[in-house]
């Protein structure tokens, strides 16, 4: 018996040493210096309880054969398990079994998907024929059939992601710059997308009818000439103004049944466009939050993430391979750093923590009264640049513009205030990302809003000569325009000179001070969201905005490209993915909020002013946006018309609200219900692993007991054999 | 004269349909994936060993393949996939298909999760302890001494990763807890992928 424990005992270090047999030279000696513990006399339990999962009794369990890396390596084992003859044949059975048991866990898993070596799938196969053949021919057909269907599916969308553009080149933007700005950029192809969408969409419910049915007779022939020149592309006048870029141009044409014409189409055309982009973006939304919430704090995995999922196996340069580790490293500390800041947050003092809170208040009262003074600015400039009239063409046009510029200065100058004072504010990093992040939205979305409003009250007090949509269409139109041409000039005048006299001259001055240029994610993004919303908000006034947007889009696309790859270097401090993709979305959300809610405003406003002087575009001649659809519900069956009443009324709305609110309610129990059964299942998790524990501690002293008893009686029987001879 | 006829041989045994759907049904190759594979395979090989029918690859050679020379865990990719009874990280032409189906774009999550825990499970033992963690962050900041993060930085960290997805408190991570944090991860699947 003693000898047969002895036996075991050193087949289970031969075992090791097989599995191992490749480690590192300390590694054996670190198994040895564990044996040699094992076999010194000590039999506390708390001593070995960090190390139970290293015991003999534990590699048997079937959990832990279940992952076990050595089923490939199983035939080399079991000869060596029979060229050690004295083991009890029990043992060795039972190890088969339970690996057989956890190999075929699944008969019906398809073969590919199991985690063992070709060889060990091959065999698994002689099995399942043997078991297809008991089935039958109809089930093998539809097995073989699933695999070709599964195999043409993942070749369509092989084939689809190729089709993709600029795959390529995100890959080696990740590559140098990591996945922030690879986001940046996937977020711009987005919005391409989205624009290339709205496009169509304008094509066939507005632009499409328009050209083929014509415009009313009344409208002059689309003509460059006259007192036309170059200058009206930028100031949105002359030409452009009659061109169906703008609201005016659609006119009622020969398209004039009482539910299929010009003004109702464009309305749907508009309203489809706003609701989809709608749709779009919160499913976008969703699908981020969602991670993100599971991400959340009751579920945090943020460390772990950061080390199990760290590491981008895609990288091929070396160079990229080095970046990749300065990132992780640097990430790591930043993680690191935060704790021991909210540790050091924690104790702060009561004196220490009155004093910061008066500073941060009046830090916050500074950048209200700095938002407050942005407004004002903007108020000036539109009513300067809408009262203008009679200079030379050269003022004429900076005026015009001056109140995109001003926007374009403010929101250039103040989110770099704004950084500067949040690192006054004691935050953590991200905390301050974050507060400068928020406030920046706020001033970009305000300052749009206000000067719509200013806009909006000014084109209103004009009696205007001509069409007021068109007026506030290319408003919108230039605003876009500047847009562009800012980014255009930052790139090529600004960030590229710098770069270059940074190359030329590294010791100047002026490169000192200038310092190094990162791309700095938050504030691009914010750029893109500002230029879509202001899309959504004149798609309304001026159709062809898309159009516009997709090219400016793509430029753009080409230009971030040229200064992320040529002038900036890559940020020591990682922005993650997932999260910051959820961030875009969110703002695109709040982006197009704001437009809606604009245009609906608008729209409302026209309703509740009739005595409109002139008509233009689609609805002249006093309709307006809402009787038009009165006359089409009209001219339907009285069916339809009755069920459209009932839609559109009070008894319709009651039940639906009713029917949301109970299936809110029933998936709000059904999340609260699964959250208890995953506590209840963590704590289940928690216990059966306290009792494997306790188990494997017991099983290891009984047998070290036997063992010591064994040893003693040997020694006893030394010792007499040694008084005997 | 030899070799390239023995290309030709060995090219053609690949061709056969019989072959190529086995390996594709066993794999998560394409017909074209497993082709390259072959191509890319036979390059490591020596004039001799390519009339040999199962040749071994050493470890050596399959680190030179520029998919995996940047890559930390370069060797233990190797010593995971491999089945010689040496355990010295060589690998057969299947052995390699395995590794490139792991890595592929249409492998499942588990799939890949479940090589993930074995390429990070530095001693083979099963679970990932203090250890393996250890060595898991210092391949991922770079194992040069002053990359490396410091030993109080380093305990701080094992246990920050320890608290969070060592779920029933028993000082390691295992397969399971390893694959319940995987699974949340949406840049996963994404980044574990090698594609010749």
């Amino acid at each position: 018996m003693s000898d047969n424990l002895c036996e075991e005992r050193r087949l289970v270090v031969v075992k090791e040493e097989v599995q191992g047999g490749e480690k590192m030279e300390e590694h054996r000696t670190v198994n040895f210096m564990r044996l040699l513990s094992d076999e010194s006399t000590h039999s506390t339990l708390s001593e070995d309880s960090c190390e139970y999962y290293q015991t003999e009794i534990f590699d048997q369990l079937p959990s832990i054969q279940a992952c076990r890396p050595g089923q490939c390596t199983q035939g080399f084992l079991e000869v060596c398990e029979a060229k050690q003859d004295n083991t009890e044949p029990g043992e060795k059975l039972r190890n088969r079994h339970l690996s057989r048991g956890s190999r075929d866990k699944e008969p019906m898993q398809p073969l590919r998907n199991l985690a063992l070596c070709i060889q060990a799938k091959r065999s698994a196969r002689i099995q399942r024929k043997m078991q297809i053949s008991n089935i039958g021919f109809w089930e093998s057909w539809r097995r073989s059939q699933s695999i070709n269907r599964r195999r043409v599916w993942e070749q369509m969308g092989g084939a689809l992601s190729g089709i993709l553009p600029w795959q390529h080149m995100l890959h080696a933007i990740e590559g140098r710059f990591g996945v922030g700005v690879k986001a940046y950029f996937v977020f711009l192809r987005y919005l391409i997308y989205l624009n290339l969408l709205h496009c169509a969409l304008v094509w066939g419910f507005i632009l499409g009818p328009t050209v083929f049915h014509g415009r009313s007779n009344g409208s002059e022939p689309l003509r460059f000439g006259g007192n036309d020149s170059i200058l009206d592309f930028f100031l949105g006048k002359g030409y452009v103004d009659r061109s169906p870029v703008f609201y005016g141009f659609y006119t009622r044409g020969s398209l004039n049944l009482s539910c299929l014409n010009t003004p109702l189409l464009y309305l749907t055309g508009i309203l489809t466009i706003l609701f989809l982009s709608l749709i779009m973006v919160v499913r976008r939304t969703t699908v981020g939050f969602k991670h993100r919430w599971m991400l959340g704090k009751r579920y945090s995995m943020n460390v772990s993430y950061k080390i199990f999922c760290g590491w981008d196996f895609t990288i091929l340069d070396p160079a990229a391979a080095t970046l990749k580790h300065s990132f992780i490293r640097n990430d790591l500390k930043l993680f690191l750093e935060e704790q021991s800041f909210s540790l050091r947050e924690a104790q702060r003092t009561l004196g220490q923590k009155v004093r910061l809170y008066l500073l941060r208040l009046i830090l916050n009262v500074l950048v209200l009264s700095l938002l407050g003074g942005a407004f004002y600015l903007i108020f000036y400039a539109t009513e300067t640049s809408l009262y203008e009239s009679g200079h030379h063409w050269l003022v004429s046009l900076f005026l015009q513009y001056l109140a995109p510029i001003t926007i374009a200065f403010v929101n250039l100058l103040l989110p770099h205030v704004f950084r500067k004072i949040s690192s006054f504010e004691d935050y953590s990093f991200t905390m301050q990302v974050n507060t400068t992040l928020v406030r920046s939205i706020f001033l970009k979305l305000a300052s749009l809003g206000i000067y719509l409003f200013f806009l909006f009250k000014t084109t209103k007090e004009r009696q205007q000569r001509h069409c007021r949509e068109n007026q506030f269409g290319r408003e919108v139109y230039k605003l876009c325009i500047f847009n562009f041409l800012a980014t255009f000039c930052t790139a090529f005048l600004l960030n590229y000179p710098r770069k270059l006299v940074q190359e030329k001259y590294p010791t100047s001055l002026l490169s000192r001070l200038s310092g190094k240029q990162h791309f700095l994610i938050p504030f691009n993004v914010l750029d893109l969201v500002y230029s879509q919303t202001v899309s959504w908000v004149g798609i309304y006034y001026c159709p062809l905005l898309p159009l516009i947007g997709t090219v400016t889009l793509v430029a753009t696309f080409y230009i971030k490209k040229f200064t992320v790859l040529r002038c900036c270097v890559a940020e020591d401090r990682m922005f993650r993915a997932s999260t910051s993709s959820v961030l875009f979305h969110f703002m695109l959300l709040l982006g197009l909020i704001m437009a809606a809610t604009t245009v609906g405003v608008d729209l409302y406003q026209q309703d509740a002013t009739l005595n409109r002087m002139c008509s233009c575009g689609p609805f002249g001649n006093g309709e307006t946006v809402f009787n038009v659809a009165g006359v089409c519900v009209n001219s339907l069956p009285r069916l339809a018309r009755s069920t459209l009443s009932y839609l559109a009324s009070e008894a319709f709305a009651l039940p639906l609200i009713l029917a949301e609110i109970i299936i809110l309610t029933s998936y709000v129990s059904r999340g609260r219900a699964n959250q208890k059964a995953i506590e209840r299942l963590k704590d289940m998790l928690v216990m059966s692993s306290s009792d494997k524990r306790f188990l494997v501690k017991q099983h290891t002293t009984l047998l070290r007991r036997r063992r010591d008893k064994c040893r003693a009686r040997a020694e006893a029987v030394g010792e007499d054999s040694v008084v005997s001879g | 004269m030899s070799s390239s006829a023995h290309l030709k041989l060995t090219s053609n045994s690949y061709h056969s349909n019989s072959c190529f759907f086995s390996l594709q049904e066993l794999t998560f190759l394409t017909k074209q994936e497993i082709l390259l594979a072959h191509k890319r395979f036979t390059e490591l090989l020596s004039k001799e060993e390519k009339d040999l029918p199962n040749t071994r690859v050493s470890m050596e050679r399959i680190l030179s393949l520029p998919e995996l020379k940047s890559n930390p865990f370069r060797e233990r990719i190797c010593h995971v996939f491999s089945t010689s009874a040496h355990q010295d990280g060589s690998l057969t032409f299947e052995d390699f298909l395995d590794l490139l189906s792991a890595f592929s774009d249409s492998a499942t999550l588990e799939i890949k999760s479940h090589y993930a825990f074995r390429i990070f499970d530095f001693d083979d033992d099963g679970t990932l302890d203090c250890g393996d963690l250890e060595k898991l962050v210092n391949c991922l900041t770079g194992e040069t001494d002053d990359t490396r993060l410091g030993p109080e930085e380093m305990r701080q960290l094992i246990n920050n990763i320890l608290e969070e997805s060592d779920i029933d408190k028993d000082g390691t991570v295992n397969l399971s807890e390893f694959q319940h944090v995987i699974s949340r991860s949406p840049d996963f699947v994404s980044s574990f992928k090698i594609v010749l």
